[in-house]
């Protein structure tokens, strides 16, 4: 079989940083292509330069050997090369069969005649795709929003399909219907070339997987013929053990206890719906679910920062409701929440080092100014301890790599010593390397007897790190486990909300057999 | 075409960005030199002139430079407002507008103010001033508050609306109106009594007007309150994320208004500051500051001292060129506007050359 694309040499670069430096990849016809690396090694950048966003600074493309310049993406499109991104680019209000029908280049005169239809329907049908032609794409899930963006490229007759991460989203068995369309595909004689971090999935739907690291084309190696622990060293550089410690510590009272926590999102709908759960000291206790179930709403609930509609939140046995985000970090509560874009919150991406570790305490200081001497040794010491990397404290945060950044927001959070820890995706976006340092903080934390709260995206972390999982769907609880008696598959089924077992064996979930609540009730009551 | 795209620098050299802006104006001269020679005008000589600002040689030359410190207070002052929201990602683009409510509402003042103290009347003309053009703007962040309306729009149409009721001012001649001549058939702005007019201290023939003192004061203020306060750091941090400012436990809301309340009410003590030195009122007593000081702001990078710099250097070729304008009947004012307009564009295309480089897409060695 040929090469259905062929990277000759290519580089790009940003400013002095290149992102991608002479790199040499082929794909061949009917191949599912894994490409590996840690992040910020490029694999983006390079895929953004076959559909056309980004133009190489030097070197040559060649798809089905021909030579081509790719100048924009409906030049990539007509190339037949398609990618489905890790933000979806659709149309919120309109159907799926509108969706692909809005660049679709044939089909008649008539936007929806019974021809597009029918190529539509017959396009998904062929590859197994399960979809709802006539469904808004808002009222769609996230995984029914990905089978369309798929079935959007290949309806737009693209040959060579990119995916970015497109397992990040989806829960066990999405992904297990992913790979079966995406091997159909392949049957067909498409050719794949997926980005992911999940060493199992590459493993499991891979022909051969490609290496980037630090820009540079490490080499690409049949996948049969490898394992887990050589993909790591040739991604990381070097050995590394990939055995995530959690220490088991004495689990002290209750903490933090939510109960009946109802929370609407930004939109007014609801977001968190009755929930019910607890972390005792010394204990981490995981969060699961499909992204947007309700994580991010529970966390800023918990800081304060959103009005919840009905519920009961007690810290060491305090009602920490209706209390100004300030006020619940003094209380000992501290959050950090790595948003998407990582930076957005938490963080002020063009201040100093220094800037950003007094955000929550710069008013402590009396009179109107900002004690900086104090920040600057604070600023210091946060960055000895943990090692972070930088030149100077006076460097804006935006100009450190990833894990630095992430360590910068820690190092903050811890140093008010909290007593609860709120932790979303501190790992989001990390290298192995600094995802491992970032485990250890946590790991001391939770020696020292802090409660952890660790919502997570990915299952064998979460699974090897926390001390108990629970899981969310659609805002409802729908079960604690214990991560060394359970299974990823359970999980996952509780994720979709197929599993519920938070009234099993007459004893309920979330609520702690010495709950500081019990006399409260009775006061409540009567 | 396809072959050259722009890439971000990689470092930032103050040297080079120098050479660039040097490049710039030598360019724009050099444009300025073929319009000069096609209407007749040794360009060397009108140059020399332009520099010198007319100071060489002239007995009054004391004049010029107090001419020069009324054009550079103001367009200080309102830099300095602009630089203030802009920190905050606050697209204040009203100046004008603001400028003029304060020329307004100061103006009301020194029209009814016969009699009075006149370091009263100048300080009561700056707060009404200052009030009123506080206001608009507190009101302009009330509606981006509450409602999420857009401030570059809200801003940019007020300044028409300022700009129209001036003009009505002007030209609208009945019995209530106290702004005009009364000695005059046609409708003309009237002159302020003596005590509304900026006073100062006098070295010789030179009166050092206290406006001037009055802004290097306020810019050592102003770069004390961005850098060591509280509120210039909430400022920073607000313009830099206003969800982590949120999440931080700012007030977020109160930091918007406060912060445009401050901006819009300097630039009303700019435009008090202007109408007390002119001694009158006008439609264009703003001297198109509010536009030009977005110009000051964003060349200084929104850095304090640099505004102060860029202040000193627009306001020297503003006047600049007026100066040598005069001096020829060929040309006029709107000449010394062209070549305004056409330093400050090259100066702007080579802050953005400095910034930016155009690269050639090399083909692949091996391929």
């Amino acid at each position: 079989m040929g090469n259905a694309i062929e990277l000759r040499g290519i580089s790009k670069s940003f400013g002095s940083v290149a992102a991608n430096k002479n790199i040499n990849l082929t794909v061949e016809k009917g191949e599912i292509l894994a490409l590996l690396g840690e992040n910020g090694s490029g694999k983006t950048t390079l895929m953004n330069m076959l559909s056309g966003i980004y133009m190489p600074d030097s070197g040559s493309i060649f798809v089905d050997g021909k030579k081509v310049s790719i100048n924009s993406p409906e030049q990539s499109a007509k190339l037949g090369i398609g990618m489905v991104h890790q933000h979806f680019k659709l149309v919120e209000r309109f159907t799926a069969l509108e969706n692909i029908r809005l660049g679709l280049k044939t089909g008649g005169k008539f936007l929806l005649g019974k021809d597009t239809r029918k190529y539509i329907e017959d396009t998904a049908a062929k590859f197994g795709f399960e979809i709802d032609s006539d469904k808004l794409v808002c009222n769609m899930s996230v995984s029914e929003k990905q089978t369309l963006e798929i079935l959007k490229v290949i309806c737009y007759g693209a040959n060579i399909i990119i995916l970015d991460e497109p397992t990040a989203v989806l829960t066990v068995q999405e992904i297990d219907k992913l790979f079966d369309v995406m091997r159909k595909m392949k049957q067909d004689g498409h050719s794949i070339i997926i980005i992911t971090h999940k060493l199992n999935e590459v493993m499991e739907i891979s022909d051969r997987v490609a290496v980037l690291r630090h820009g540079e084309y490490i080499g690409s190696v049949k996948t049969s013929g490898t394992n887990e622990k050589e993909l790591t060293e040739l991604m990381v550089g070097r050995r590394i053990s990939l055995n995530i410690e959690r220490p088991v510590m004495e689990k002290t009272h209750p903490l933090l206890e939510i109960r009946d926590l109802t929370v609407r999102n930004d939109e007014g709908a609801i977001a968190v719906d009755g929930m019910n759960f607890y972390i005792r000291g010394g204990e981490m206790l995981g969060v699961a679910g499909i992204a947007g179930s309700g994580q991010k709403e529970l966390c800023e609930a918990i800081a304060g920062l959103r009005p919840i509609e009905r519920g009961q939140m007690l810290h060491e046995g305090e009602s920490i409701v209706g209390m100004s985000p300030k006020k619940i970090l003094d209380h000992g509560i501290s959050m950090s929440f790595i948003p998407e874009d990582r930076l957005g919150m938490g963080l002020a991406p063009s201040l100093s080092i220094t800037d950003n570790m007094i955000l929550k305490n710069y008013n402590e200081a009396k009179g109107i100014f900002v004690d900086r001497k104090a920040a600057r040794e604070e600023a210091k010491e946060a960055i000895d301890k943990l090692e972070i990397v930088t030149p100077s404290t006076e460097t804006p945060v935006r100009k450190l790599s990833g894990g630095n950044v992430q360590k910068v927001l820690l190092g903050r959070e811890i140093k008010s010593g909290p007593n609860v820890l709120v932790t979303a995706y501190p790992v989001r976006g990390l290298d192995i390397n600094s995802s491992y340092m970032i485990y250890d903080i946590l790991n001391q934390q939770k020696q020292k007897g802090v409660g952890i709260l660790f919502v997570g995206e990915d299952l064998d972390v979460m699974l090897a790190l926390c001390d108990k999982i629970m899981v969310m769907c659609h805002g409802r609880l729908q079960g604690v486990v214990n991560s060394t008696n359970t299974t990823k598959e359970d999980i996952g089924l509780m994720m979709t909300g197929a599993l519920n077992i938070v009234n099993k064996e007459g004893k309920t979930d979330g609520i702690a057999a010495d709950s500081a609540f019990e006399d409260k009730k009775e006061d409540a009551n009567g | 075409m396809g072959n050259f795209h722009l890439v971000r620098r990689a470092d930032y050299s103050i040297k080079r960005v120098i050479i660039y802006y040097l490049i710039g104006i030598l360019i724009s001269l050099s444009i300025g030199a073929i319009l000069l020679m096609s209407l007749n005008i040794n360009p060397i000589e009108y140059y020399s002139r332009m520099l010198s600002m007319g100071l060489i040689g002239n007995k009054f030359a004391y004049k010029n430079v107090e001419s020069l410190i009324k054009i550079f207070v103001p367009l200080l002052i309102t830099s300095l407002a602009l630089g203030l929201a802009f920190k905050m990602r606050f697209w204040n683009i009203g100046g004008e507008g603001e400028f003029l409510a304060g020329a307004i509402c100061a103006s009301v003042v020194a029209f009814n103010s016969k009699g009075m103290n006149p370091f009263l009347t100048v300080l009561l003309m700056c707060i009404a001033a200052m009030l009123s053009a506080g206001l608009i703007g507190l009101a302009v962040a009330a509606l981006k508050v509450k409602f999420n309306t857009n401030e570059t729009l809200m801003t940019l149409m007020l300044n028409y609306i300022m700009l129209y009721v001036i003009k009505y001012l002007g030209d609208t001649k009945a019995d209530w109106n106290f702004f005009l001549r009364e000695d005059s058939d046609r409708p003309i702005f009237g002159e302020f009594p003596e005590n509304a007019e900026m006073g100062g201290i006098t070295i010789g023939f030179f009166t050092l007007q206290y406006s001037l003192i009055v802004a290097v004061i306020l810019t050592v203020l102003i770069y004390f309150y961005i850098k060591k306060t509280k509120q210039g750091y909430e400022i920073s941090v607000v313009g830099d994320s206003a969800a982590t400012a949120k999440y931080a436990g700012m007030n977020v809301s109160w930091i918007v208004l406060r912060t445009m309340f401050i901006s819009a009410s300097l630039i009303g003590l700019a435009a008090g500051l202007a109408t007390s030195t002119a001694g009158t009122v006008s439609d264009s007593i703003t001297n198109n500051v509010g536009w030009t000081g977005i110009i000051v702001a964003w060349l200084s990078k929104l850095s304090i001292p640099a505004i102060f710099v860029t202040s000193i250097l627009i306001s020297v070729l503003q006047y600049g060129c007026r100066a040598a304008a005069t001096q020829y009947p060929a040309i006029d004012q709107n000449f010394a506007d062209i070549l305004q307009g056409i330093i400050l564009f090259s100066v702007l295309v080579t802050d953005f050359a400095a910034t930016f480089r155009i690269a050639k897409r090399e083909e692949a060695s091996n391929g």
